[in-house]
């Protein structure tokens, strides 16, 4: 049984169909790298993933559990967890207090005390020396560090990242994607992540799922992904396909 | 923490600062040997208030909902309350108990209102609060209408309420630091700062906020009943007006919105304010309020609190760091796993 199934998910704003019947699937401790241009829908559907937008239509399960429908904390203590793109630490408290508010569900769902998880994974996402700063004294890396460590800490069992290593430099980009590499295979996690950064998702993910307006275009390998031409014309328009032809 | 003192605090509570609240208490408790009846009187109405401004921080500070119709809640309280003191079959404190709960169970009604944030939250609570207004004074069988309602004047009574509020204020400080410090208060500050993240965080927006309102409503029900028994004599417009509801907004902002401090200080300038100023000048305190409203959200957005940490750095003070049961030493990863990971 895969960890997460999505069938047919669709979300409408208006006249908008931001996120148009996408049906995918998740295996247990696989990574599944999703990119699409901008506007594609890769964000709504982390958020009806997430329960933060209830879906037009269409369902989502994690293992034999529904979720869609629930709202945004139920589906959190379900098991899964999400970072915001524009990272969104809550800014009156201090990185370690920002964890602990997550830990509580994580150690509801995982066990042991809330403070002391907190304090493990502020030591693994690297920001132990920033325990005590409020996260307006952070830099941007450590931010995402910051979400990173706060959805962790709500124990989940599929983590949503939403462009986690855009944004910051090659070094630290680096660094990132170490760090998520050992999240996955020290707490046995899944992951969903959306990446405009293509060297880094294409050596990270196991499988790749392309969106464009809100459909899914193409699925597979990333280096099939890469020469698909679907992706090759959502990226850089018909002739552009046509002239590169199948890039290796 | 050793001393068994420290195994009965919970962990919201150090040691000093339940020894200087006791010492308070205690030293209030006595004072009434020292003072003159109006003076005792004045106490009272500012314990009073005193509570009222937390409970209502609780909701405004903490949760960052900002009610403009805590009003209701007090008047409730105040009603029913001063009914059951009229028909004379229960001791005070049953009926002000009754007021506070009847206050907090009507506040469970206010939930579908808390998916609303910000401004369109304040918003409705003044609609709340005017409907109840209007409902209290045109319901004259339970209110007495405009008239309202005169309650055997009790100067025994109204002496000893000096320590039924103290034990409200004591309730009402101990409540608050019971909230701010415990991790049902983190998750409030959570939710102030941003809801949709605090739900993505594994936190319930809506049942967080309802306790906390519904803790709100009752302690300022209760207060709301004493407040009834301290004037023997109440009616709607002065008990669910919208000068009272803002008066629970203006003595947390004055004071300093979010802090435990702020809501006392702010309190305690409101009723002195109030107390001096309205007898001779009727006409300038609610200018003064609305001028020293503009200049504390212009120069110190945290009140007299801000003011009062400003004064204190000055001579050295340090703010403690504000974490939660933790020292930094058991943070900092072992000395070669920093470096490692660089």
């Amino acid at each position: 049984m895969p960890l997460l199934r999505v069938e047919g998910l669709t979300r409408r704003f208006g006249g908008l169909t931001a996120v148009e019947s996408v049906d995918l699937e998740v295996a247990s401790g696989e990574i599944l790298g999703v990119i699409g241009p901008n506007g594609a829908g890769k964000t709504t559907l982390f958020a009806l993933i997430a329960g933060s937008l209830a879906p037009t239509s269409g369902r989502v399960w994690l293992e034999d559990r529904l979720v869609s429908g629930l709202p945004a904390h139920r589906v959190v203590r379900a098991g899964i967890a999400r970072t915001h793109q524009i990272v969104r630490p809550f800014q009156n408290l201090t990185v370690l207090e920002n964890v602990q508010v997550a830990a509580f569900t994580g150690a509801r769902r995982r066990g042991g005390t809330p403070t002391a998880l907190a304090e493990e994974l502020v030591r693994t996402t690297g920001l132990a020396e920033r325990a005590h700063d409020y996260p307006a004294a952070l830099t941007l890396a450590h931010r995402k560090r910051l979400e990173l460590a706060r959805a962790l800490a709500t124990g989940p069992r599929l983590l949503l990242l939403d462009e986690v290593i855009a944004g910051v430099n090659p070094a630290e980009a680096q660094q990132l994607a170490a760090l998520i590499r050992e999240i996955r295979a020290r707490l046995e996690l899944s992951i969903v992540m959306i990446e405009h950064v293509m060297p880094a998702v294409m050596s990270l993910s196991d499988r790749m799922a392309v969106l464009d307006h809100g459909r899914k275009i193409a699925e597979g390998e990333p280096a099939a992904i890469a020469r698909d031409p679907a992706v090759i014309e959502a990226y850089l328009g018909s002739s552009a396909a046509a002239e590169v032809g199948a890039p290796a | 923490m050793t001393s068994q003192l420290a195994a009965v605090l919970p962990s919201w509570a150090s040691r000093r600062a339940a020894a200087g609240f006791l010492v308070a208490l205690a030293a209030l408790a006595v004072t009434p040997a020292l003072t003159d009846v109006y003076t005792h009187n004045l106490l009272t109405l500012t314990y009073l208030s005193v509570a009222g401004a937390l409970a209502w921080n609780w909701m405004g500070g903490f949760a960052g909902q900002v009610s403009f119709g805590h009003a209701t809640f007090f008047g409730l309280g105040g009603f029913i309350a001063a009914r059951l003191l009229l028909v004379g079959a229960v001791p005070a404190w049953v009926a002000w108990l009754a007021g506070g709960l009847a206050a907090a169970v009507f506040a469970l009604g206010a939930h579908p209102m808390l998916r609303l944030r910000g401004p369109y939250f304040s918003i409705a609570t003044i609609g709340v609060g005017e409907a109840s207004r209007v409902l209290f004074t045109y319901w004259e069988g339970f209110t007495g209408g405009a008239s309202g309602l005169s309650l055997p004047v009790s100067p025994d009574l109204k002496f000893q309420l000096y320590w039924w509020a103290l034990a409200l204020l004591g309730v009402a400080v101990a409540g608050s630091y019971a909230i701010r410090r415990s991790t049902f208060g983190l998750k409030l500050l959570a939710i102030k700062s941003d809801v949709d993240a605090a739900a993505d965080a594994g936190v319930s927006p809506a049942f967080h906020q309802d306790v906390t309102l519904v803790l709100s409503a009752g302690l300022i029900g209760l207060s709301g009943g004493l407040y009834a028994s301290y004037f023997s004599f109440i009616e709607p417009n002065d008990m669910l007006g919208f000068d009272r509801s803002i008066s629970f907004v203006l003595m947390a902002v004055i004071g300093g919105l979010g802090s435990i401090l702020g809501p006392v200080l702010g309190a305690v300038v409101f009723v002195l304010i109030r107390e001096y100023l309205l007898a001779s000048y009727p006409q300038l305190y609610l200018g003064l309020y609305g001028a020293l409203l503009i200049a504390i959200i212009l120069f110190e957005p945290l009140g007299l609190t801000g003011l009062f940490l400003r004064v204190a750095r000055r001579f050295g003070y340090r703010r403690p760091r504000p974490d939660l049961a933790l020292d930094a030493s058991a943070v900092k990863p072992p000395a070669g796993a920093a470096a490692e990971r660089r």
